[in-house]
């Protein structure tokens, strides 16, 4: 067994990995040749500043997406969540631990209730969470029309400080995938969302409590989607409503990319940990050639389709 | 003997690592039921897959219709007048019998649009001509499968064929349903249509077939009359094992152990109406019965994975008022469900964790898994149970049919100390594999569980039960046990009551 054998092996990866790598690979000598400040500490710190928003997003979405659902809620629990921070902080800057214990149960509890409801009334969460998504953004509308709010002196430390001399939300994302990591792989309740994944009636009918499951991980994809808000209020220091419109649909990119799969129950953090490198390298490297956002949107196209495309799709049916 | 409608000489097909067919000949008379058998993986499929054109085999030549063919695609194959009815049906659920029949050549009326009319017309009548009362306007997820199938013969005679294969068509259906598709493929037998059988069912091959093909490890091992074989010769050839062997010996005398499950005058749904049954320690009591009697649904009950409407369950003589599943395996109680793939293993998932998935409290400590244990348990069961696979890590998926049941039936055995429910235990696997099961449920059976076990193989039901509850229509028709369980007993009370029932129509 050769080397690269033996890390497929112990980390489960699928093909899919491997492209991602290469394409990784390609970016950073690609970045490397077009500046010599692509490299630079300080490029890095920014990068990582950057992936942090999508990266929470991305890993809450990939926890639904192995359970086989979608969280369509995703982008308006972010803005929602920024909005009531922004305007809360505002008017109590001395309370920053209680607005961030308070977003982040709001926000899951807004998850639990999405899949909650598409257990019990049977409807696909996609219907469900697209629902929400509606009820949410309408909500934060008509508090607060237009950007707001500010935030304390100092809550901007998340975004833009240091540890060390490594980024805070780069420390925050490493953490969020390590313990995610651990946990699909190690606990019970991680095994059990794999179980769902493969089959809700198959998981019930092995006496997995099913609905309490799902329950937990559309809670801990909203909780996802708060820390993501924190992160996102503490660079910007404004409540936005419509900040987190894109994000939705941003955050399912790098989970496909990274290899699980619709169907679910199989992929993992792993991988779309890599898909958020892959999108955040190639969006910095072409702001950094002054290339419009534009063509971002087109090559960020161009990569889903590659990586899925070729990857291995045995038994994926 | 009249000219062939297909010979096949000399077919060679190698995957890598493999030789699927070696050297094969087979030809086909027209007007002639010809079976093909032999134990999974022996060839069969591979070897029609060569006739339909879905398979170019490496080498050999292709008579069909006196010329010789290389056929570059099904559709060529189709288009000459083969037909492959396979096992998984290929027609579209949400469309009508019409709609599915007349798939490709659909008729037009004025200005070139399709014509429903004449569809509905043309198909009904096809319909007549088989002998089904299927409306040809009946959406097709609305039929049982049954009549599911006989739409795909309707839809492979609209083609005029010369042959038909049928690949495994009994696996799903049962009693008049066979006795109706029998009689259909004499039918076309005596239409002088060539047809190939490939079944399992060493009786159906009886019933039905002219001449039988054997197929072995991708080799052909002869073909002969009907006639001339018995059941044994047939078993010895196909896997070199005599029938005695096949199932595993009775205790010498009746077990009178304590009686660990009771049913009582349970009703659930529509298809389980008043049924009461027991088993005791190291019993295995089978429930016969045509599919779509209720069966299923009374081991479902039974588990808790159906609601109960009335009637009482106990299990080692407490009652569960409202069981399910979790309760259910708490209590020592497996239920092995007949589809393996929806409701039976997690294919994209490793053999240690389909193997412990009912049993995570075993392996958890602190809320975190004990990988370790799982392995253990994983590799005890993969030794224990035969099973084939590399490592506990090994994805289901990949596995065998046989070896995928033997994992599902090894999940269960383990954790099912008190009862087991099996429903369809060896569907769709080969015999060799079967022999294997039959000795595994009644060693389990012999280490005091107690068994339930559902069957559409009357053969199984006969060889391994020590008692028979026959159902029929949701209820129990009899009971039969010792001397008088036969197959033809068994037949008796299954088919009682369905005379004035509705097999053929829709549900």
């Amino acid at each position: 067994m050769t080397f690269a054998q033996a890390i497929i092996r112990r980390n489960r990866l699928t093909p899919s990995y491997i492209i991602v790598t290469i394409l990784l690979i390609a970016l950073v000598v690609t970045g490397a040749i077009v500046s010599d400040r692509f490299l630079s500490w300080r490029n890095i710190s920014n990068l990582f500043q950057q992936m942090s928003v999508l990266g929470l997003a991305s890993l809450g979405q990939t926890f639904v997406i192995l359970l086989g659902g979608i969280d369509l809620s995703v982008g308006s629990i972010v803005s929602a969540a920024t909005v009531f921070l922004a305007n809360f902080l505002d008017w109590r800057p001395d309370l920053v631990w209680v607005a961030i214990p308070f977003a982040l149960a709001a926000a899951a509890g807004i998850g639990a209730l999405n899949g909650y409801l598409s257990v019990r009334l049977r409807v696909h969460p996609l219907i469900v969470t697209l629902g929400m998504s509606s009820i949410i953004f309408g909500s934060s509308l008509s508090y607060r029309k237009e950007p707001g709010g500010s935030i304390p002196p100092g809550f901007d430390v998340l975004a833009f400080g240091s540890l060390w001399g490594v980024p805070i939300p780069a420390i925050a994302l490493f953490g969020a995938f390590a313990i995610a990591g651990v946990w699909l792989q190690r606990s019970r309740s991680g095994r059990s969302l794999y179980f769902v994944g493969g089959g809700f009636e198959n998981a019930r009918l092995n006496g997995l409590p099913v609905t309490r499951i799902t329950t937990g991980v559309y809670a801990l994809s909203g909780f996802c989607a708060g820390l993501a808000a924190i992160f996102l209020v503490a660079k910007t220091g404004v409540g936005d409503p419509r900040i987190g419109a894109a994000l939705t649909l941003q955050s399912i990119t790098p989970v496909v990319v990274g290899g699980t799969i619709l169907a679910g129950g199989r992929g993992g953090v792993f991988g779309t940990f890599l898909g958020v490198l892959l999108v955040s390298m190639l969006n910095n490297l072409l702001n950094f050639s002054g290339v419009s956002s534009y063509y971002q949107w087109v090559l960020q196209g161009v990569i889903i389709l590659i990586a899925v495309g070729l990857r291995d799709k045995g038994g994926e049916s | 003997m009249t000219a062939p409608v297909i010979r096949l000489t000399g077919i060679e097909k190698s995957y890598p690592g493999v030789k699927s067919l070696d050297n094969v000949d087979f030809a086909v008379a027209p007007g002639e039921i010809h079976a093909l058998l032999g134990e999974n993986g022996a060839g069969k499929s591979t070897l029609t897959a060569v006739m339909g054109g879905a398979v170019k085999p490496n080498a050999g030549t292709i008579e069909y219709l006196g010329r010789n063919v290389v056929w570059r695609s099904p559709k060529e194959a189709q288009a000459a007048g083969i037909h492959v009815i396979h096992q998984e049906l290929a027609l579209f659920p949400e469309l009508t019998v019409a709609e599915n029949i007349l798939l490709t050549e659909q008729p037009r009326g004025p200005l070139g649009l399709i014509s429903p009319k004449a569809r509905l017309k043309r198909v009904q009548s096809a319909l007549d001509r088989l002998g089904v009362s299927i409306p040809a306007s009946a959406r097709i997820g609305d039929l049982t499968l049954a009549d599911q199938q006989m739409v795909e013969i309707a839809k492979a005679l609209v083609g005029e064929p010369r042959l038909l294969v049928f690949d495994e068509p009994t696996a799903v259906i049962a009693g008049r349903e066979v006795d109706l598709l029998f009689d259909n493929m004499r039918k076309m037998r005596s239409l002088g249509i060539g047809i190939v059988y490939i079944s399992h069912r060493l009786d159906e091959i009886f019933e039905v077939a002219d001449r039988v093909t054997i197929l072995k490890d991708g080799k052909l091992v002869g073909t002969h009359p009907i006639g001339s074989l018995t059941r044994d010769d047939m078993i010895n050839l196909m896997v070199g094992r005599r029938l005695e062997q096949i199932f595993p010996p009775r205790p010498a005398k009746p077990t009178q152990g304590q009686v660990v499950l009771a049913v009582d005058r349970l009703s659930a749904g529509d298809r389980v109406k008043d049924v009461s049954l027991s088993v005791r320690e190291g019993e295995i009591v089978a429930i016969a019965g045509m599919v779509g009697s209720g069966r299923t649904e009374v081991a479902e009950a039974v588990f808790g994975a159906r609601a109960v409407e009335s009637g009482a369950i106990s299990i080692d003589g407490e009652a569960i008022p409202r069981p399910g599943p979790r309760q259910s395996i708490g209590r020592g109680v497996g239920f092995l469900t007949e589809d393996r793939k929806d409701k039976g293993l997690f294919l994209g998932l490793s053999v240690a964790s389909n193997i412990v998935a009912p049993a995570l409290d075993e392996i958890t400590r602190n809320g975190l898994l004990d990988r370790s244990k799982e392995s253990d348990i994983a590799r005890r069961q993969i030794s224990g149970f035969s099973i084939a696979a590399p490592s506990p890590e090994t994805r289901v998926g990949a596995l065998s049919g046989g070896n995928q049941q033997k994992v599902l039936f090894s999940r269960w055995a383990r954790i099912a100390d008190r009862l087991l429910i099996l429903d369809e235990p060896t569907r769709g696997v080969d015999v060799g594999a079967k022999v294997e099961i039959y000795r595994m449920i009644r060693s389990l059976a012999d280490q005091g569980v107690a068994v339930l076990m559902i069957s559409s193989e009357l053969a199984e039901v006969v060889g391994l039960a020590d008692r028979v509850v026959v159902m029929a229509q949701g209820r129990v028709a009899g009971e039969l046990y010792g001397d008088d369980v036969s197959e033809e007993s068994v037949m008796r009370l299954a088919v009682h009551t369905q005379d004035r029932g509705t097999a053929g129509t829709i549900q």
